[in-house]
């Protein structure tokens, strides 16, 4: 008896001194924490929209996608005109898993860049889609002016790599995107104040 | 259901995780020798990482994130499998002596084997809901259990073979694990 | 002298990853760039030489009984204390290394210096042991890296080293070119302790 008492005293004091020392490193790195992953989404959404003077993570517009889903769509803004809007296209048609990419457009609708946030493809051969020769291709295009599908599939995008898999992905999640400005634009566009 | 079983077949197949997401490879390696230890020791594992991604799941969802502590995470999900396994091997030694005959020696092994905990980290990472947490762990440890007894069996005819001698063992066996990873490439396209 | 001894050991005679085979699946999965190895291995390091440091003051009081969850307690802890400063202060590299920061937890390398070093010898040269396994894990995991990278991508540490002709060797890059790597690399490293006539 007394054996397994002193067992279990062991193991609480041992683990209440683990969660009292974790705690404080959280504290201490918590706001780091948070504050890297701005960065990460700020950088991305810095990427893809032009020339801006605010900081596009205070000026966001919240849409309703159905289905309880919602997006988070930013905005850049330039002498109190909207020059860039930005927001995160995903698709889970790549062989990882999800592919996420932040979609930049102008207040036209037309694309001015585009980031990948996040793909677990295989390195090399999927991760091609990360290249700048496969992104620097959707500068410009618009939903009225190209088919957003892979050229072998009859569409207009090029796929740059043997891979097809997960070019198919990302031109599918990006076509979804410019669906949703489209069917939003007034609201996304639409001044706040 | 369509997403179930897109799970399935990317964790059984195109992201299996021994041979496309590199873990668990110790066991792998260790206990690959014999298809029949193979065999058993798949078992042990699918029954493991099955109720340890459940049990988990279920202690992150109603006890971590609602505490905001979800950074005691690692501590809990790697105490929640060592106790788990302890657990697992009392009850079927007290229920099943024949189960135990056959799993036993495994089960000690398996809280080190990394695909449990990856697979605790994986689906509350991927804020999975509960059925899709059970379906993937299921299907994680069916491909772990799939890629051991092909590797298994491979290594039993290998042992019959002229080896270079530096190449004896370990390193033959890796490369022989790389070929068949290679094979598994080929289910790539599968998920579309 | 003995504790140098016990520092020199993990680097060749016992190195983890290409003597004991210990710690592959870290090993294998994030070594597509010499960076990950840099950083995956100091992580190691650190949680290795810290819990050795733990174990070894704490070997007199901790119960035969439960020693192996006392250690996975103290791992774990390391581990976690690791996981949210990288995140903190190391964003990128914490984002490529992804869940196998938390796997460093079931690190087969770590739980056995506890248990096989740690729970026996004092302080110092546990911490000689964990930094000599700790680097020639480190040591290891970057080369193999770095070969990877190279052959992959044409680069080390993505400074380019192949020119932009480099038709990229894929099969560095993916799973099954790890597993063949690593095999080949083994295979070397055996030839030449045949060599020089250490015993395999």
């Amino acid at each position: 008896m007394r054996e397994i008492i002193r067992l279990v005293t062991v193991l609480t004091v041992l683990c209440v001194l683990a969660a009292m020392a974790l705690a404080r490193v959280y504290e201490f790195t918590k706001d780091p924490i948070v504050n890297q992953r701005r960065l990460a989404k700020l950088r991305a959404v810095e990427a893809v929209i032009p020339e801006h003077e605010n900081q596009p993570d205070q000026d966001t517009v919240t849409i309703d996608i159905g289905e309880g889903n919602k997006r988070l769509v930013y905005r850049g803004t330039l002498e109190g005109q909207i020059t860039g809007i930005a927001f995160e296209v995903s698709s889970s048609k790549g062989y990882g898993g999800e592919v996420v990419a932040m979609l930049g457009l102008d207040p036209n609708g037309l694309i001015y860049g585009i980031e990948i946030v996040r793909h677990s493809e295989t390195p090399g051969l999927g991760a091609k889609i990360t290249t700048p020769e496969f992104r620097s291709q959707f500068k410009g295009r618009s939903i009225s002016n190209t088919k957003f599908m892979l050229k072998k599939d009859g569409g207009d995008i090029d796929q740059v790599t043997g891979a097809t898999t997960s070019p198919r992905a990302i031109v599918k999640a990006i076509r979804e995107g410019m669906e949703f400005f489209n069917d939003h634009k007034d609201t996304i566009t639409e001044d706040k104040g | 259901m369509g997403k179930l079983i897109i799970i399935i077949m990317s964790t059984v197949l195109v992201n299996n995780f021994v041979l496309a997401r590199i873990i668990g490879i110790c066991p792998f390696l260790g206990v690959s020798k014999k298809t029949e230890t193979a065999v058993g020791m798949g078992m042990a594992v699918i029954f493991v990482i099955t109720l340890a991604a459940s049990v988990t799941w279920t202690l992150f969802t109603y006890i971590l994130a609602p505490l905001n502590i979800t950074y005691m995470q690692t501590i809990v999900f790697i105490l929640v499998i060592a106790v788990l396994v302890q657990f697992v091997e009392m009850v079927i030694m007290k229920t099943s002596p024949a189960l135990y005959q056959a799993l036993g020696i495994y089960l000690p092994l398996i809280t080190t084997n990394c695909c449990v905990l990856a697979v605790s980290v994986i689906t509350v990472q991927l804020s999975y809901t509960f059925i899709e947490t059970v379906v993937f762990a299921l299907g994680t440890s069916v491909g772990f259990t799939l890629a051991l007894i092909l590797f298994a069996g491979i290594r039993e005819r290998l042992s019959l073979s002229e080896i270079p001698k530096s190449f004896e063992g370990t390193a033959i066996a890796l490369i022989t694990a790389g070929l068949l990873s290679l094979a598994f490439l080929g289910f790539s396209g599968l998920v579309k | 002298m003995s504790v140098l001894n016990d520092f020199l050991n993990g680097f060749w005679n016992e190195n983890p990853v290409f003597r004991l085979v210990l710690g592959m699946c870290a090993t294998m999965a994030i070594t597509t760039q010499a960076i990950n190895g840099i950083g995956m291995g100091l992580a190691a390091t650190f949680v290795l030489v810290c819990s050795n440091f733990v174990v070894s003051v704490m070997r007199k009081i901790i119960p035969e009984k439960v020693r192996l969850a006392v250690f996975i307690v103290v791992i774990a802890t390391f581990v976690t204390i690791v996981d949210l400063v990288m995140e903190g202060f190391f964003y990128e590299i914490h984002k490529a290394l992804g869940v196998f920061i938390p796997l460093i937890v079931v690190n087969c390398i770590i739980i056995a210096r506890a248990e096989a070093f740690a729970s026996k010898y004092p302080v110092i040269n546990s911490i000689a042991d964990g930094l000599g396994m700790g680097l020639g894990f480190t040591i290891s995991i970057t080369v193999l890296g770095m070969i990877r990278e190279l052959l992959g991508n044409g680069t080390i540490f993505g400074i380019t080293i192949f020119s932009k002709s480099y038709q990229a060797f894929l099969l560095a890059l993916i799973p099954g070119g790890a597993f063949i790597a690593l095999g080949l690399l083994l295979g070397m490293m055996n030839k030449i302790n045949e060599k020089l006539g250490y015993k395999g």
